[in-house]
């Protein structure tokens, strides 16, 4: 290994100083509090396993993980299937220019506040919303789109959708053009390219993208909340419900590791994925 | 097309909007032959590569490939392989996944996929690194597992662009006995695309010497090096004198003729149908050329030395005449030791009739 020169480390020292103020010491202090206890609706610093062994015999907690897991899945399978045809036609159909517009596009979703947003998406998925109004014309639905996993999903998907596109675009934008040309020269036809070249030649990309989706829909309060009606709860739900009953702010606190270590879990094994290598 | 042609290009013009990257391009290859095609950048060598490629479709013209018209079938209904510049080899793939993906893409069975890989992974000698990741590769076994990913479904013709010009100058030359061997054992036809002169004359039967999307001379190298046919391809060379110069007469033996500093005679053969007054470009190589001390009165043209140039063995002299006549000579050490070749002092130039070519095309 090569040493730091001094320079680097006064370069590295903000944030090194942010991570440790704004993120290790918060995690250090969320362990902590999973082990205090409350009594008369007052936290009390202790080293009790009570929360823990609590929240995870619970069949309702359990529920709500595997919940909030497939629908984080899906959110992130979904939204980089639907992506990836804009993020190719973009990348490879579009001029430089129209590429450039269509990055500043992207872009622009993200001026409005996530929560506005999905406030309007209810005028579009109520019953007497937009979208079933034109549905009663043709004499169809009403379809229910709100406050079922439906909803939740529209709501995740208007989050992720314009940053994986983008995330994907970007890698798919280093694929080098020669190998996309040698595999039509080798006689792999146009779609099979895509999937046996231009694909695995972006793959760190497109599973930091789907990777992006997981950690931003598993974590997401707004749209199971506000589409999807909230219940049967999300764990980012249930973590509001256990602080708003009985202040407890420990048990939250377990919930909150748990989902922690999940993301955790889940990003080390998508990027040790990601750059694993062929070959010896 | 002649019997034993396998492309055939017939008239290809090809633009880009306004700019024409290839302009009538007209000629065969035969079946076994080594063509280089040469020219600087852009003179459209790579174009016309990609377009019997199936990687470009002529704007007009035909190319034919082995008796069939291609135009406008996809390159990945051709049996054209190619080594790109770059290789364009898949990184997320092994050596061998590499080797035999064109037997994959047409559906060869797992087990004959694997035998006959292993086949070229032999002949290019690079068994060894079957089952590493194309990172851990040197330069030159990269070069050989392109080949064998290239050759793996034993096509009649390989295409090049410029596959050795990223290797240092050792393993250039080692490059250039592999693929001449190769392409003597399997006698199948190489089309190679080189910017580089000794890399073309080196391996090829027949080159083609391309500029500015045109043509300039088809050849072997040996008739290119010596009747050069336009002042292009003379210049490109490097190694020629160009005089302009006008007939004045019949002289013994052939055509006398006024150059920038003196006159000289054109030999009959070179110069068959002339008449007084005829503008013409004739070259003399600088191997040929003769260089003495200033005498009192010496035959020949008077010149200022420029500076020299160590080639090897030999060195080359760079002179001026005094109307700006650019005159190059190139002598061995030993020739030149009695010669005062400082920059500034004056030499005598001369060379013979039989030394003198007149460029046809000019």
């Amino acid at each position: 290994m090569k040493r730091p020169s001094l320079f680097s480390l006064v370069l590295a020292l903000p944030l090194l100083v942010w991570q440790l103020a704004f993120f290790l010491f918060p995690l250090l202090f969320l362990i902590a509090i999973s082990f205090w206890t409350v009594k008369m609706f007052q936290m009390q610093p202790d080293l009790n396993f009570g929360n823990w062994q609590r929240i995870l015999t619970r069949g309702v907690f359990w529920d709500a993980y595997l919940r909030t897991m497939i629908l984080a899945t899906s959110a992130a399978v979904l939204t980089s299937a639907i992506a990836f045809p804009a993020s190719y036609a973009i990348s490879f159909k579009l001029s430089d220019t129209a590429k450039r517009w269509m990055v500043f596009i992207l872009i622009i979703p993200f001026f409005t506040s996530y929560l506005v947003r999905v406030y309007s998406l209810q005028v579009f998925l109520t019953d007497a919303g937009i979208i079933n109004a034109a549905l009663g014309y043709i004499g169809l639905g009403p379809l229910p789109l709100l406050n079922n996993t439906f909803g939740t999903l529209v709501g995740m998907m208007t989050l992720c959708l314009p940053l994986v596109i983008l995330l994907q675009t970007f890698s798919l934008n280093f694929v080098n053009r020669d190998l996309i040309e040698a595999a039509h020269n080798l006689r792999c036809g146009r779609l099979r390219t895509v999937f046996a070249v231009v694909v695995p030649s972006a793959k760190v990309g497109l599973v930091v993208a789907a990777l992006f989706a997981f950690i931003l829909s598993f974590g997401d309060f707004v749209s199971p909340l506000y589409l999807g009606g909230g219940n049967p709860p999300t764990l980012s739900i249930m973590i509001t419900d256990i602080t708003k009953s009985g202040q407890q702010w420990p048990r939250a606190a377990v919930v909150a590791i748990m989902m922690i270590g999940t993301l955790m879990t889940v990003a080390f094994a998508a990027i040790t994925y990601a750059y694993k290598e062929r070959g010896k | 097309m002649t019997s034993n042609a396998i492309v055939k290009f017939d008239n290809v013009v090809k633009k880009f909007g306004d700019f024409v990257a290839v302009e009538r391009a007209d000629f065969e290859i035969a079946q076994g032959e080594f063509l280089a095609i040469m020219g600087s950048s852009g003179c459209g060598k790579t174009t016309t590569l990609r377009m019997l490629a199936g990687l470009e479709d002529p704007t007009s013209g035909n190319i034919y490939l082995d008796g069939e018209r291609v135009n406008g079938r996809a390159t990945w209904d051709r049996d054209t392989p190619m080594v790109w510049q770059s290789l364009a080899l898949f990184p997320f793939l092994t050596v061998q996944e590499n080797v035999e993906f064109s037997l994959k893409m047409r559906g060869v069975g797992k087990a004959e996929r694997s035998q006959r890989a292993r086949k070229w992974l032999d002949k290019m000698q690079i068994t060894e690194f079957a089952d590493r990741n194309i990172a851990q590769l040197s330069g030159g076994q990269r070069q050989r597992v392109a080949l064998a990913r290239a050759l793996v479904t034993e096509p009649k013709i390989l295409l090049l662009d410029e596959p050795l010009s990223a290797l240092d100058a050792h393993l250039k030359v080692r490059m250039q006995a592999v693929l001449s061997n190769l392409q003597k054992d399997l006698g199948i036809t190489f089309v190679y695309v080189t910017h580089s002169m000794s890399e073309a004359f080196s391996m090829a039967d027949r080159v083609v010497i391309m500029s500015r999307g045109q043509i300039e001379q088809i050849g072997t190298p040996e008739e290119i090096y010596r009747q050069p046919h336009n002042r292009f391809v003379a210049e490109f060379l490097g190694s020629a004198n160009i005089f302009d110069a006008v007939v004045e007469g019949k002289a013994e033996g052939g055509w006398a003729v006024k150059h920038e500093g003196g006159s000289t005679v054109i030999p009959m053969a070179e110069l068959e149908n002339a008449k007084p007054g005829d503008k013409i470009t004739f070259i003399v190589s600088a191997e040929n050329m003769q260089l003495s001390m200033p005498a009192a009165d010496h035959d020949g043209i008077e010149a200022t030395v420029v500076g020299d140039e160590f080639v090897g063995g030999t060195a080359m002299i760079f002179l001026e005449t005094s109307t700006g006549q650019e005159i190059k000579v190139q002598k061995s050490h030993d020739e030149l030791s009695t010669l005062n070749r400082k920059p500034g002092s004056k030499l005598i130039v001369n060379w013979t009739s039989e030394n003198c070519h007149v460029l046809p095309g000019e």
